[in-house]
């Protein structure tokens, strides 16, 4: 056995040290188009003693760490090793809900517990979480929300983290120390409980937000080896109601109004080729729905918790029926030749495997950033120019907007579904992508979350940013050993 | 060691800022250097803190970065406030060659961006100003604690952030979007989408946040560096366009317009009131969450506000009317109360919520404080927490107040530390050199996190700044919650914050040296030393220097 | 009084800068929510009233010494009142405008006063007038009018024009007018015409108690050998003096009403009709001194007590003045009487009323701030709409006149008794 693998071994335990090639290879690269590189290792902790004695190791020998909560596919690059000699670190067997405070309605997770682990164990009693859309049923939950994948409900959504709150670390210096008001108390979550705390706030400690440093960080700032999560009461009423649209501009106003005054709990607008995505299972289904489906459809979730939850139903439907009066547009309990269930399995459970965006054609880029409502059609616009003008059919393309930090901001999607054994269209969509990203950015398109070869754009652009992250970079994990090569880095 | 500021640095700063936006006149600086509690803790209980070597005030970004980089090259700290309210507002050494920046040139609201639900202010925007402008769009915004009078960029920059709105409207910290920061070196640096070109709308990223240094559960309050602009979001209102108040100062009243409700709700216990917490969190109810009246003290908040907001009445008044019978069941039925105003975006919704109060009320036994529900307590009530123009009121008593305790956490948590603390401010009123309110004098926001669940009960200490032993009681009480807090297994609150700012400093790298993790401490001394080369801010930006307090 | 005796107040103050804005309950936009033309005009926290009670403070410990910006940040103020409406707001206890008029008198009284005061203080002493005028000239106004001359007879009321009033030839009509009301409504009244002496109000606020006293007591001694019961003024500063001032100060009894107090009197009873149409939209400005300075006054003589330990409480209780009771419907309900009159109120009105920058010795001493004052006031009256903007002070008649003369607005300015006389048809619209 060589020495890295007997130093890992001592830490993990030989079984949790893996050099088979074709698991290697696995991790060698994913669905973007990040360039391959092959980490030597994968390891699998089980504790934080030893990940941080993994993460000290790295120092030690300048090794790069990658870590992995999720299990694949993985999309966007941000676990493919940007350097050489890598080891990825796949927390997957850190599986523990540690904790669910039902009172308090925190939940305390390990970053290996997925959305298929938590959601049943929450709704013993009776709470979820906001979730991203059809998320991976091997999705880790930590994951998601330190990517900042956007959640379904804006109206909890107080900040862009949301509902992530306290974090348990160990720095890429080797050091732990927690994020929020856990950063103040004892490094004993036990200790915390005890004294009554309940890793409940997300900021700090002190004058630093922590947890912000992580969030979109791609695992090069801290290896999260706990995290505290926000629930939500389940409904015991729910209902989904629909409003169609020709035009996405036709709708603007509309969702305006009803995002200013919180309405709805899952609040989306989707096209038709991203709702057939959704909601259909096969590649003929989808064909058959993207015709059925209206071009454009805003989907709102309504839903009644504690007291009174039909009448919150009622309400809030009878208030959404005004406002779509005032705007002309009708609402609809359901949408024709599509049940109801369809579209509530699509967004209170997890993804089919391995993807709901690979049913269509096998495979699917996407392209997302942030904006705001109003800017969003000349957004559209650029991609669908592009995409004319490349020749890929405009009805594939995939759009979703979800409104984000209560209607402040918006996620906005293009889905590039392709058939990954077409080499043609398989170029044609890299193209589309490489082409659209430039022209967004350049039409003020905000990526905050610059994977892959957005970084460069990103970070070419926005020295401000450029020179905090890296100021941050060398304090935190001087050595650079965490996911290197990524971001600013 | 001279005070004066050099006279190059001077004629520096005033090529820059006009030589009518400079001044070194003692009288002057003075002015500055007069703070609220400063007495609590300056050597011979005096009320003023250090004086700055010269008062500046710039009217741009620009000359913000232009100014620091003269005191960088002069090495002369520099403290910049906005309104300037708080001991910590001055320069904290003596010392320490100090150019304040008084802010109050900068006072712009730059854009409201209704649609999107932002605005983008200048420091010396008030919370008063911008809420009249957004109120006729339709918006508001999260006042924070202190009162309108505050600046916004202050308190979402740089300071706390949590308000009685903070439940529905976030603290302010969630609500931070595009930022502009003046390093202490004088650097300009934004954040955001704001540093990527792209607006001001979020706050977050690009990838992780670089916001995530210039603020945290508190922000560097003025020691590292200035915040010259920011961008805040809104939240909806569904109340008329221009709040109308009616009557004569000093308890102005705002009609209740028909989308809202305003209740005082009483407990007959705080495990009651905790449970009333929680199913206000779980049904999701409510617009602004308060417990606001008892500043003025359990044994007497009734009869002091039923006095109040009678034009004709003054203190006097108070001393009698506690003794009337009526008033006294009153202040037993309020002792344990708080205020709640609901928002409804229908008549539909407000009647909703009104149901669903109702059961919770019924399942908790808490119940509708009948006298605060009438219409002229429930109209002040409106008032005073939609536009929260009454928070220099914490100061009614005699000019002195000092706020104790409000260690932030769960109901059950802070729940559970009250008696300690009503027991402990009893046990101090006994010198009779504080006002004897009674014990519990606890005022809080019902959350300090946007959506619920977290909130921080602040105990008011009534003292006269005027008589060195009523500030030295005020003193006592500060030491013995802190240590009545530690005797009960709860961190020190407030008043441990307020004291630090006297110590040397020594003591408080000691005392931060034995905080159960350090790491941020020393993740701060290094953001502060990438950002401040030249140590030009102060220790309100706190950090511990290298090694200390570890042992060899 | 002395400077000591406002020590409590500075000790107490907590820089919450309530004083530099109006009660924030009645802020109703961001462009005038400002409250203290001092705190546009000097900026730096000193040119407010919690920043003078800190160089107070400052003075008194031997911090630091009277330079001359420490005296522009003291006399660069109209005393207008706002800072002590907001502060009282929340405090029972602080009297940050007494503390500012305190400030000025220890100034003067130590050599500290302004130069540019005294020619005005000069007048006064020699031509009983704050105008530079010659005293022989006092009663031209009234001239051909037939009225009493108290000098030499008796009457219940006496009319007390004012110096403003006496010496400005754009304004004294106004005077003739409210005369012709008083005839007409058949008042037992006179004046001093001739020698009638300024009511020193704002030699009191310039630091000059002693002139003050001087004015006051002679004043007070001509109306007794006169046997007045009763003045009536046109002028809100001097109502404001003699209802408060002189009650305060030198001890007087006398009954002090405002021309339009008595004028919404007479509608009321019926015994005024106004019966020609005025077509205009106005504005009205509450004059400080008729508003929030306006408040009926009860002498007081107690000391501070102590109660609930350390709460501070007065023995006997203190009268609490924080313009709550302030003359602001008389002059509402006269305009309101005016047939073809519509009344759109300003923002900042009533106690929050910003000032028209002509008072506290202000306009002599600091005219560009006095100019700057005023066109602030004219900005908000112009954004209501209305055609004009009506007071009932002479002195702010004036401050708004050269306003909108050297800005060339065509905003109109009227005093509340000029719209009174068109509408009687007594003055020609």
């Amino acid at each position: 056995m060589d020495i890295k693998k007997k130093a890992l071994a001592e830490i993990v335990g030989s079984e949790n040290v893996i050099d088979d090639p074709a698991i290697l290879d696995c991790y060698a690269a994913d669905c973007s188009y990040a360039a391959k590189r092959t980490p030597w290792y994968i390891v699998r902790p089980k504790t934080a003693p030893e990940v941080q004695a993994l993460v000290a190791w790295a120092n030690e020998t300048e090794t790069p760490l990658i870590p992995v909560s999720s299990g694949a596919p993985h999309f966007h690059g941000d676990t493919v090793p940007s350097a050489p000699e890598g080891v990825i670190v796949d927390l997957s067997r850190m599986k523990d809900i540690k904790r669910i405070d039902r009172r308090n309605r925190i939940v305390i997770i390990e970053p290996g517990v997925t959305y298929a682990d938590l959601q049943p164990a929450l709704a013993k009693e009776g709470l979820r979480i906001s979730r991203p859309l059809l998320p991976r049923a091997n999705k880790s939950v930590i994951a998601s929300l330190l990517e900042r994948q956007p959640t379904l409900i804006p109206r909890f959504n107080f900040s862009l983290p949301e509902p992530l709150r306290a974090c348990g670390v160990v720095w890429g210096s080797g050091e732990i120390a927690f994020t929020g008001e856990a950063g103040n108390g004892p490094m004993d979550l036990e200790k915390q409980w005890k004294n009554g705390v309940a890793q409940v706030d997300p900021k700090g400690p002190n004058a630093t937000d922590l947890m912000r440093l992580l969030t979109g960080a791609q695992g090069s700032m801290g290896i999260v080896i706990w995290a505290s999560v926000k629930c939500e009461l389940i409904p015991s009423v729910r209902k989904y109601v629909f409003l169609p649209s020709e035009s996405i501009e036709h709708l603007i106003d509309l969702c305006y109004k009803l995002e200013r005054i919180r309405l709805g709990d899952e609040v989306m607008i989707v096209n038709a080729a991203q709702l057939a995505t959704m909601i259909g299972s096969q590649t003929e289904e989808i064909k058959v729905l993207k015709e059925d489906l209206p071009p454009w459809t805003v989907i709102i979730g309504l839903a009644g918790a504690a007291h009174f939850p039909e009448e919150r139903v009622q309400v809030q439907e009878l208030e959404l029926k005004r406002l779509a009066q005032q705007c002309g547009i009708e609402l609809l309990g359901g949408l024709p030749k599509i049940s109801t269930s369809r579209v509530a399995s699509a967004l209170e459970s997890c993804s089919a495997e391995p993807y709901f965006k690979f049913t269509y054609k096998g495979a699917c880029q996407d392209i997302f950033f942030l904006t705001t409502l109003d800017k969003t059609p000349q957004f559209i616009a650029t991609v669908f120019l592009i995409a004319s003008r490349l020749k890929y059919p405009l009805s594939d393309i995939g759009i979703y907007i979800q409104p984000q930090h209560q209607g402040v901001s918006q996620h906005v999607e293009f889905n590039l579904p392709f058939n990954p054994s077409d080499r043609r269209e398989s170029e044609k969509v890299k193209h589309i992508f490489t082409e659209a990203s430039h022209a967004l950015i350049a039409q003020g398109a905000y990526f905050s979350r610059p994977y892959g070869s957005w970084a460069d754009l990103v970070y070419s652009r926005d020295a401000d940013a450029t020179r905090v992250l890296r100021t941050v970079k060398q304090i935190v994990d001087p050595k650079n050993v965490l996911n290197p090569g990524k971001l600013c880095f | 060691m001279s005070t004066q500021i050099p006279s190059d640095a001077y004629r520096a700063i005033e090529d820059i800022v006009g030589p009518e936006n400079i001044s070194s006149d003692p009288a002057f600086l003075d002015s500055y250097a007069f703070e609220v509690m400063a007495e609590t803790i300056r050597p011979n209980f005096d009320h003023f803190m250090p004086r700055p070597w010269a008062v500046v005030l710039p009217g741009s970004t620009e000359e913000v970065a232009a100014v620091t980089k003269v005191c960088n090259k002069y090495k002369i700290k520099v403290k910049p406030i906005s309104t300037g309210w708080y001991h910590w507002a001055a320069p904290l050494t003596e010392d320490e060659p100090t150019v304040q920046f008084d802010l109050r040139r900068m006072d712009k609201i730059l854009e409201i961006d209704e649609k999107n639900m932002y605005a983008i202010v200048e420091p010396y925007v008030i919370c008063a100003q911008l809420q009249a402008e957004i109120m006729k769009r339709g918006l508001n915004l999260n006042i924070i604690g202190a009162g309108c009078s505050t600046s916004i960029v202050a308190s979402t920059c740089a300071y706390f952030g949590a308000g009685p709105s903070s439940y529905y409207m976030g603290h302010n910290s969630e609500n931070l979007l595009g930022q502009e920061w003046v390093t202490p070196a004088g650097e300009i640096i934004r954040t955001g989408s704001l540093s990527s070109g792209c607006g001001w709308f979020c706050s977050e990223g690009p990838g992780p946040s670089p916001r995530g240094v210039t603020r945290g559960a508190l922000g560097s309050r003025g020691g590292l560096g200035t915040y010259t602009k920011c961008a805040i979001k809104l939240s909806p209102w569904q109340g008329p366009p221009v709040m109308e108040a009616k009557g004569r100062p000093p308890g102005y009243r705002l009609p209740i317009h028909e989308n809202f409700r305003v209740y005082s709700i009483g407990a007959p216990n705080w495990d009651a009131w905790a449970n009333c917490y929680y199913q206000i969190y779980d049904n999701n109810i409510g617009y602004i969450f308060h417990r606001q009246f008892n500043l003025a003290g359990a044994d007497l908040a009734p009869s002091l506000w039923l006095n109040y907001i009678d034009p004709t009445k003054t203190i006097n008044d108070v001393e009698t009317s506690v003794k009337d019978p009526e008033i006294q069941k009153i202040t037993e039925e309020a002792r344990i109360a708080f205020q709640f105003i609901m928002q409804g975006n229908s008549i539909e919704d407000i009647q909703l919520q009104d149901k669903i109060l109702d059961a919770i009320l019924v399942e908790t036994g808490c119940y509708k404080v009948k006298r605060f529900c009438e219409p002229d307590m429930a109209e002040f009530t409106n008032m005073y927490l939609q536009r929260l123009g009454h928070k220099h009121c914490n100061y009614i008593w005699v000019g002195g107040y000092m706020g104790s305790w409000m260690q932030p956490g769960t109901p059950d948590f802070t729940k559970n530390y009250v008696p300690v603390a009503v027991k402990g401010f009893y046990r101090d009123q006994e010198s009779h050199q504080l006002v004897e309110c009674g014990g519990d004098a606890m005022m809080g926001c019902g959350s300090t996190i946007g959506g619920g669940g977290y909130c921080g009960l602040e105990q008011f200490v009534s003292y006269d700044p005027l008589e060195k032993d009523s500030v030295a009681a005020c003193v006592k009480h500060m030491e013995d919650a802190t240590a009545d807090a530690l005797a009960n297994g709860v961190p020190p609150g407030k008043e441990y914050l307020y004291l630090q700012v006297g110590w040397k400093q020594d003591r408080v790298f000691d005392a931060w040296a034995k905080m159960p993790q350090q790491f941020i401490f020393n993740f701060q001394r290094k953001i502060k030393e990438a950002f401040d080369p030249n140590a030009l801010g102060d220790r309100n930006y706190p950090w511990l220097p290298e090694g200390w307090g570890k042992k060899p | 009084m002395a400077l000591e005796d406002y020590r409590a107040d500075a000790m107490r103050c907590t820089r919450c800068a309530y004083c530099k804005w109006i009660p924030f309950d009645l802020i109703k936009s961001a462009r005038f929510s400002k409250g203290c033309p001092s705190m546009e005009a000097g900026k730096f926290h000193s040119y407010s009233a919690g920043g003078r009670l800190v160089t107070a403070l400052s003075l008194m410990d031997g911090r630091s010494t009277v330079t001359e910006k420490v005296k522009e940040s003291i006399f660069l103020c109209n005393l207008c009142g706002l800072c002590d409406v907001s502060c009282k707001i929340c405090r029972y206890d602080m009297e940050p405008l007494e503390a500012m008029r305190e400030m000025r008198a220890t100034f003067v009284s130590e050599g500290n006063g302004l130069p540019q005061f005294a020619p005005v203080i000069e007048s006064l002493r020699t031509e009983f007038n704050m105008l530079e005028q010659p005293a022989e000239k006092r009663g031209d106004w009234a001239k051909e009018l037939g009225i009493k001359d108290l000098a030499k007879e008796k009457a219940e009321f006496v009319f007390h024009a004012g110096c403003r009033y006496s010496f400005d030839g754009d304004l004294s009509h106004i005077a003739k007018t409210s005369v012709k009301i008083l005839k007409q409504a058949g008042v037992d009244f006179g004046i001093f015409g001739r020698s009638e002496k300024c009511c020193a109000g704002r030699a009191y606020d310039m630091g000059y108690r002693d002139d003050f006293k001087t004015e006051a007591d002679s004043n007070l001694k001509a109306w007794k050998k006169a046997g007045v019961k009763t003045v009536i003024t046109p002028c809100s500063e001097c109502f404001h003096t003699f209802s408060r001032k002189y009650t305060a100060k030198a001890g007087s009894e006398i009954k002090v009403v405002h021309m339009v107090q008595f004028v919404d009197d007479l509608i009321k009873q019926g015994k005024l009709k106004l019966t020609k149409n005025v077509d205009l939209k106005v504005t009205y400005h509450d004059p400080c001194h008729l508003g929030r300075q306006g408040e009926p006054y009860v002498p007081w003589n107690g000391k501070e007590k102590k109660i609930f330990g350390q709460a501070v409480a007065y023995d006997p209780p203190r009268p609490k003045y924080n313009g709550a009771w302030g003359v602001y419907e008389p002059p509402r309900d006269v305009l309101k009487a005016i047939p073809g009159v519509e009344l759109i109120e300003m923002e900042r009105i009533r106690e929050a009323a910003w000032c028209c920058g002509a008072g506290g010795g202000a306009r002599e001493a600091y005219p560009e701030f006095s100019s700057a004052t005023a066109s602030e006031r004219l900005e908000e009256a112009q954004s209501t709409g209305a055609d004009a903007i009506v007071t009932a002070c002479p002195w702010c008649e004036r401050n708004f006149l050269d306003g909108t003369n050297a800005s060339g607005s065509k905003l109109k300015v009227f005093d509340v008794i000029e719209l009174v006389g068109q509408a009687i048809g007594e003055v020609k619209q």
